[in-house]
């Protein structure tokens, strides 16, 4: 049988709630099926053309692009791609039809049309096979690019919709081809396929009724079905259109924007000129000879790779946030480069640190250098904004994420359409985890009563196991860039974010990479927010200006405050998991703390690395490499890999790996828990290794710990980045504690302690806490002299739960001009309303006005019945009216409800004594103890954790007036004493202490809630989370 | 005057509780969307397994398991209050729902007749009891005091002004009823209790204070009175006419069964309502009643009509006894849409509207012997279709051409005898109820012209199965 056939109408899964198979899948398929090429026709988006252009030339089936277009006020259109130039047609189309519409939409007319299409084919589907009025239309459109789709799926009466359809070619003069109008690869996807049109229509299978296909026959059909069905001049026809479209993904050419290159230069000789301008800032005492040697090296790759536009579009951004004042580090190991250093692109000395270069700057790929460049939280804004300006919306966009479905959103969306009552549908999804993408177990499903074996439930999860992983809508990527010399939309298609003002390409960074476009990652980080409020108090309140490169280095004080676990609100090391591991590493190098950033991850600590390291260390286990030259590969880490840089030298050294090898064995080292693809690698490392000299049970052990690191090992070139600004944070909160709380409570949100946790943390290292306070308080906390030199914080309004800042800064202003005189001047100057004298009232921030919160919200009260006529005249007085003083509870109940904190005594100080009588000990008396004595210890619970590296074990926090308990739970007693474990705010807890290296634990074995007690002091309502 | 306030702490979840036959089981009431569920209320033994009304449903599963979970039903809720004021109306009769959850009576007027207090309350607390509702019981010179003493207190009986106000001075100022902003407003200036509020000085709380706060207060105390909505017993119809003398035959029911039928259709349009269903009892001298229930369609009211139907189901009954009295009871008694009529409406005289044929033949044949027939939205043929109750829906055609007739189980065709006219239609469907069907099917024609549905299993080449004619 002689016959070919090339299928031209294919949805793959990125026409979202329609495709129910993969490109990957619906390539094999066709493959195996003999087709001679295959569209894919997604509608009206390019959304999953790259991938679809991956499983293309794995398979080894040519692609066909195109998109399948609805037109508003006309026929259903299948659009492909004849040449570039139709490529670019198409993108333009496709950005036209998304931008019109809302996130998700789009919306297309005729009218669109009107220009020419050249490069495009286009195959009409008839929605009426007797309506030729269309046909006419598009026939002077495309003239004889324009083919007539002939779909025939074994529907009522085929034969009589062949001959019909035949009859509307010859009528129009438009010639038939045969079309799948292909939704999955087999028929075996029907039962997804019918689901996910439920889904798309907000029904049940069971209603969706006739929305739903009759039949299974939208699938890649072997040639011998097709034979049955269509004459042969139509296959025939879609096979030389198909021989038409010659267009290959591979042919884009992306340009870097010109416009940061100046007149008179090319890129390479401004990129040198820069940065021969920057070796002198950045060495103004002599340029070492091999950062001069190594820019040299750089520049050479850069030049040879032709990568200068994108470090200077890089040094644009960076330039610009600079000259804002806006804090700025970049990440990645491009970014630990000479260029970058002298650049400013990062502050990081490359110098010091032991990094590679080729890891993204590599010959052999011919893939663009990745940097993440991490800005204040705040102002990230004002960045994306300038590159809005400065590359026009038509050169500039942000990337897409494609949301895929985890477990949870999969089963959820099964068990709706098959009809399950909405608590079963809650109760399954919650038996799926948060991000797992794995069914659920019989067991954990057993235990919450469901009854796997049922068939009900075997459909949904046999359905929900193949939907994981398909995406399910097109989001922002958070910071990721796309900056062309050319209108995007040439390129890729543009859409609507669900942000206003914000514009998103059609693909994802891993599609970007593939094809080879420019990303800058513009990201968002809170340290830097408080780094930079920290420096600038630094010079107001000292006189001095840092930066982060020039703190001065190697501090031992701050080494000392590292190794104590004195950490809280640093960057990085303050996690619980942290501070457990610092008094161990005691780091005493800045590339000590590079280890420690990177050591405490579910990589490291899967891959069981931790524990050798550390061993090693204390020189408890001999430090031993399996051969010299990969001693050179670990040496500074002991002889225990830990980073994945490291990884990929091992490869290259012990198994002859090129460098562009090993960045492939990186990547599928991050993807391989998703995708597999591990095992070509086990053994080629293994053959390597062998050649090599080393023994089979070496190679065994490297290539599980290799999977150990699977997607969680740290690269060391973002430890680096990280640890500079942990060293930085560190030397300020050991240097100037009042300056780096004040900073860090004015950044907040971010890390890991609320404001009230950082300022008890202040108080107990001696920093003074003034309240807040209308005749002293800024919107911000600030710093005001104290005793003996040093700063005391001042609580700002923000602090003030519900205060709004323009009221704030009103205060601010209106007391800079004139100190206030009582709270009617107060509101009338600062413009304040009810709710806003209210909130100040209940703060106690009106002390200095009126005395105490009862008072202050009594004389409010009189002010904002006063009618603006009288504003001039005194109110009033209530003298007499005196009304009591709050007790020290009722103080603390208020101060935790309206500023989160309280400067009073700490709720555990006023029970002290009945804890005492009780037996517990205080964090501050638990010190006298010894490693597995008893102990009884109380505290508010301020955390509860219980990691997935940890097999069922709880963390607990609990809080005490001198500092933190760390409490844990195995699994047993969590099992058994749940309720108090959950539910109490105030524990008390009876076990052993563990004392290991100065980390201290209480292993618990009863626990009691004590949550009684605090509604003794009428905390009731305290929220202590 | 008194006034007692019975307040029901737990009113919806009592009233679930009564209709169970294991009302110690752990149970909790639930609501809120789907993606956030909070426990409403939880009966103790829910509570001693550590849940707590106002946590989330995720919450409690993981404090505890095996607990029974009911979705909180307000429209029940709001007829067990209805119920209760019926209950209490027996005592007093001022009764009234002013406050949910709560019942007011004024029982100084029924003092007489159950007094003295302590017998009147406890014969209330052991119906209560009885009925299967916990409450608190309070008496107060005034309703508003007595309903916020109960806030408080239960067994608390003030019967005079001042002791009411002993009482209410101590409550806690949140407790007492004051808007809630109020109530914040003076908690955080400290004042904790009424006894404190009535301490400031008149003209300064009246400045910080908007009047209604003023105005409560003096309610509470009794110094202004309240105007309360009371309670009236619900709306339905119940007439009885006595026969003179025993009847023993039909024909003499149906003059006072028009009567009946006639006083309830005033009744209806009086006041806009139509009947849904209504019961006839035919009393006897010696034996029980017979109860003739007469249920319709839809609501109706058109005399003619009614009496029809009740002729109808009267004559089909054989008559056990003499009659002495018939009763006419109507308490279904929804909203009355009327049918839209044309103004020129050609109506002969044989002509019935359908509604009263339909009727009338659900009268003679049975009410399960009238169905309307339904298009149900679903590609496998058995299921495309389906009977229906309730007013003839608007059937579209299918979008391929379907048999008009459907054999109740298709059969095996013979090999030979027809001729394949179209087809295959491949139909695969179903697979999420557990009937998948995978057919092709052929339009065949007999050799005598009858053109037939057919279909084969796919992947079985052999049998061929009829399952339809077209007309």
């Amino acid at each position: 049988m002689s016959v070919a056939y090339a299928e031209l109408h294919c949805l793959s899964n990125f026409s979202f709630q329609r495709g129910a198979s993969r490109a990957q899948e619906l390539f094999e398929r066709a493959r195996q099926q003999g087709y001679q090429a295959l569209a894919i026709t997604d509608e009206c988006t390019l959304a999953g053309i790259v991938r679809a252009w991956q499983a293309a030339k794995d398979s080894g089936l040519p692609l066909i692009i195109g998109s399948e277009i609805r037109l508003e006020d006309g026929p259903k259109l299948v659009l492909l791609v004849e040449d570039l130039c139709g490529y670019q047609h198409l993108c333009r189309l496709i950005t036209l039809g998304r931008r019109r519409a809302k996130k998700g939409e789009y919306c297309l007319y005729r009218a669109d049309f009107n220009s020419p299409l050249p490069g495009l084919l286009a195959l009409w589907v008839p929605d009426d096979e007797r309506d030729a009025s269309n046909g006419h239309w598009l026939r002077e459109v495309f003239a004889e690019r324009l083919w007539l789709a002939v779909q025939l799926h074994r529907g009522p009466d085929d034969r009589q919709r062949l001959a019909n359809l035949q009859a509307l070619a010859v009528e129009t003069g438009i010639p038939a081809v045969a079309c799948g109008d292909v939704h999955m690869h087999a028929r075996g996807r029907r039962a997804l396929q019918d689901c996910m049109t439920a889904v798309r229509h907000h029904t049940t299978v069971a209603e969706a009724g006739h929305r739903l296909f009759a039949n299974g026959e939208r699938h890649l059909r072997s040639l011998q079905q097709l034979v049955e069905l269509y004459p042969p001049e139509l296959l025939q026809a879609s096979v030389q259109i198909a021989e038409r479209c010659h267009f290959d993904l591979g042919q884009l050419r992306y340009q870097y924007p010109q416009e940061v290159v100046p007149q008179g230069h090319t890129s390479t000789s401004w990129l040198r000129q820069l940065c021969e301008h920057g070796l002198h800032w950045r060495w103004p005492m002599g340029i070492e000879d091999k950062a001069r040697a190594m820019l040299e090296h750089e520049l050479a790759l850069i030049a040879e790779l032709g990568y200068e536009g994108y470090f200077l579009t890089v040094h644009d951004i960076v330039r610009f946030a600079r000259e804002q004042d806006i804090l700025c580090q970049g990440r990645g190991s491009a970014a630990n480069s000479v260029v970058c250093f002298v650049l400013g692109i990062t502050e990081l000395d490359p110098m010091t640190s032991h990094l590679l270069f080729e890891r993204f700057l590599s010959r052999e790929r011919n893939e663009p250098p990745d940097i993440d460049v991490d800005f204040e939280h705040e102002r990230r804004e004002e960045v994306l904004q300038y590159v809005f300006r400065r590359y026009g919306r038509h050169r500039a966009a942000l990337t897409a994420v494609a949301s895929t479905y985890h477990a949870a959103g999969a089963v959820r969306d099964i068990a709706r359409v098959l009809g399950l009552p909405p608590d079963q549908v809650n109760a399954l999804a919650d038996c799926c985890g948060r991000w797992s993408d794995r069914v659920p177990s019989a067991e954990h499903l057993r235990e919450a009563g469901f009854d796997p074996e049922s068939p009900l439930l075997h459909r949904v999860l046999a359905l929900t196991g193949t939907l994981i992983g398909f995406p399910r809508h097109l989001s922002q990527h958070p910071g990721g860039f796309v900056i062309s010399e050319q209108p995007l939309d040439s390129l890729v298609p543009v859409e609507n974010a669900a942000m206003e003002d914000r514009t998103v390409i059609q693909w994802d960074k891993d599609d970007l990479d593939l094809v080879g476009l420019l990303k800058v990652d513009i990201l968002a980080l809170g340290m830097l927010s408080a780094l930079r409020r920290c420096f600038d108090l630094l010079e107001r309140h000292r006189g001095r200006r840092l930066t982060i490169a020039t703190v001065p280095p190697e501090d031992a004080a701050t080494y000392d405050m590292i190794g104590r676990a004195d950490t809280i609100g640093v960057f990085q090391i303050e996690s619980r998991a942290q501070m457990a591991m610092l008094p161990r590493l005691k780091p005493k190098t800045f590339y000590d703390l590079v280890i420690e950033v990177a050591i405490v991850r579910p990589g490291p600590i899967q891959g069981d690395m931790v524990h050798p390291y550390l061993r090693r260390r204390n020189n408890e286990e001999p430090v031993a490499f399996p051969s010299p030259a990969l001693a050179k590969v670990f040496e500074r880490t002991l002889g225990v890999p830990l980073f994945q840089e490291q990884v990929m030298e091992l490869a290259i050294v012990a198994a002859d790996y090129s460098p562009g090898e090993a960045d492939q064995l990186r990547r599928s080292m991050a993807a391989w828990k998703r995708h597999g693809g591990l095992e070509p690698h086990r053994e080629r490392l293994t053959r390597g290794m062998l050649a090599n000299g080393y023994t089979e049970a070496f190679a065994a052990r490297i290539f599980e710990q290799i999977k150990g690191f699977g997607s969680y090992g740290f690269p060391e070139s973002h430890a680096a980045s990280f640890a500079l600004l942990t060293y930085a944070s560190c030397w300020l909160k050991c240097h100037e504690p009042a300056i780096y709380a004040c900073a860090l409570i004015n950044s907040w949100p971010m890390g890991f302690y609320s404001p009230d946790q950082i300022l008890q943390d202040a108080r107990r290292h001696g920093i003074e806490i003034r309240p807040v306070d209308v005749c002293h308080s800024d919107w911000d906390c600030s710093l005001e002299p104290g005793t003996e030199g040093a700063l005391a914080i001042r609580l700002g309004l923000r602090q003030v739960r519900g205060f709004r800042e323009g009221d704030g800064r009103r205060i601010e202003q209106g007391r800079a001009m004139k100190a206030w005189s009582d709270v009617s001047d107060l509101s009338m100057r600062a413009g304040l309303d009810t709710r806003a004298r209210e909130l100040l009232a209940d703060a106690g921030a009106l002390q200095g006005l009126v005395g105490h919160r009862y008072q202050a919200r009594w004389e409010v009260a009189a002010v904002q019945a006063q009618l603006p006529l009288f504003a001039g005249l005194a109110a009033p007085s209530d003298e007499g009216v005196a009304l009591p003083a709050p007790t020290l509870g009722e103080d603390l109940f208020a101060d935790y409800s309206s500023t989160g904190t309280t400067l009073g005594p700490h709720p555990l100080a006023l029970l002290r004594r009945r804890l005492d009588g009780l037996g517990c000990r205080s964090s501050q008396r638990l010190v006298e103890l010894a490693h597995a004595d008893r102990v009884s210890v109380a505290g508010i619970v301020i955390g509860r954790q219980r990691p997935q590296t940890a097999s069922g074990v709880t963390f607990v926090t609990l809080e005490d007036e001198f500092g933190m308990i760390n409490v844990v739970v195995w699994r047993a007693l969590a099992e058994r004493q749940r309720r108090v474990l959950v539910g109490a705010r105030l524990l008390r807890v009876v076990g052993r202490l563990e004392c290991e290296s100065g980390v201290r634990h209480v292993i618990a074995r009863h626990l009691e809630d004590l949550s009684p007690l605090l509604s003794g002091l009428d905390v009731r309502s305290r929220d202590f989370h | 005057m008194l006034w007692a306030c019975i307040l029901l702490p737990q009113l919806a979840l009592d009233g679930v509780l009564r209709g169970r036959d294991d009302p110690v089981a752990p149970l909790v009431l639930i609501s809120g969307p789907t993606q956030r569920r909070v426990l409403q209320a939880v009966n103790p033994s829910a509570h001693a397994l550590g849940l707590r009304a106002g946590q989330t449903l995720s919450t409690a599963q993981t404090l505890a398991q095996g607990f029974t979970c009911v979705e909180h039903d307000p429209a029940a809720t709001e007829h067990l209050q209805q119920l209760l004021a019926a209950w209490a109306y027996r005592f007093s009769s001022q009764v009234s729902l002013h406050y949910p959850r709560a019942l007011l009576l004024e029982v100084e007027s029924s003092l007489g007749l159950f007094g003295p207090w302590p017998a009147f309350e406890a014969r209330l607390r052991e119906e209560l009891t009885a009925l299967g509702f916990r409450h608190r019981i309070v008496l107060a010179s005034n309703p508003v005091a007595a309903r916020m003493l109960a806030n408080g207190h239960d067994g608390l009986a003030a019967f005079c002004p001042d002791q009411t106000r002993a009482a209410l001075v101590r409550m806690p100022i949140e407790r007492i009823g004051l808007a809630a902003d109020a109530a914040t407003a003076f908690v955080r200036m400290g004042v904790r209790t009424l006894d404190q509020v009535l301490a400031l000085p008149r003209d300064a709380l009246a400045r910080r204070f908007a009047a209604p706060v003023q105005l409560h207060l003096d309610r509470l105390l009794g110094l202004r009175p309240m105007a309360l909505a009371c309670y009236m017993p619900a709306d339905r119809f119940d007439a009885r006419l006595e026969l003179n003398f025993d009847v023993e035959s039909h024909q003499a029911l149906l003059f006072p069964l028009r009567r009946l039928i006639n006083d309830l259709t005033v009744f209806l349009v009086g006041r806009d309502v139509g009947v849904q269903r209504f019961t006839l009892y035919l009393e006897h001298a010696e034996a029980e009643d017979t109860r003739v229930v007469v249920g319709l369609l839809a609501a109706e009211r058109e005399a003619g009509m009614l009496f029809e139907l009740a002729r109808g189901r009267l004559e089909a009954l054989q008559l056990v006894a003499p009659v002495r009295n018939l009763r006419l009871l109507a308490e279904d008694l929804p909203r009355f849409v009327p049918p839209l009529g044309e103004l020129f409406e050609a109506r002969t005289q044989q002509h019935q509207p359908w509604e009263q044929l339909r009727e009338r033949l659900r009268a003679r044949l049975g009410d399960e012997a009238v169905r309307t027939l339904q298009v149900q939205a679903d590609h496998r043929p058995e299921c495309a279709w389906r009977l229906g109750e309730g007013r003839l829906a608007n059937i579209s055609a299918p979008a391929a051409p379907r048999p008009g007739w459907l054999l109740a189980t298709p059969q095996a065709l013979l090999a030979d005898g027809f001729q394949v006219l179209a087809g295959p239609e491949r139909i695969e469907s179903g697979w999420w109820d557990g009937d998948d069907i995978r057919r092709d099917y052929y339009l065949i024609e007999t050799a005598s012209g009858q053109r037939g549905w057919a279909y084969r299993n796919v992947g079985d080449s052999h049998s061929l199965w009829l399952q339809g004619w077209f007309a």
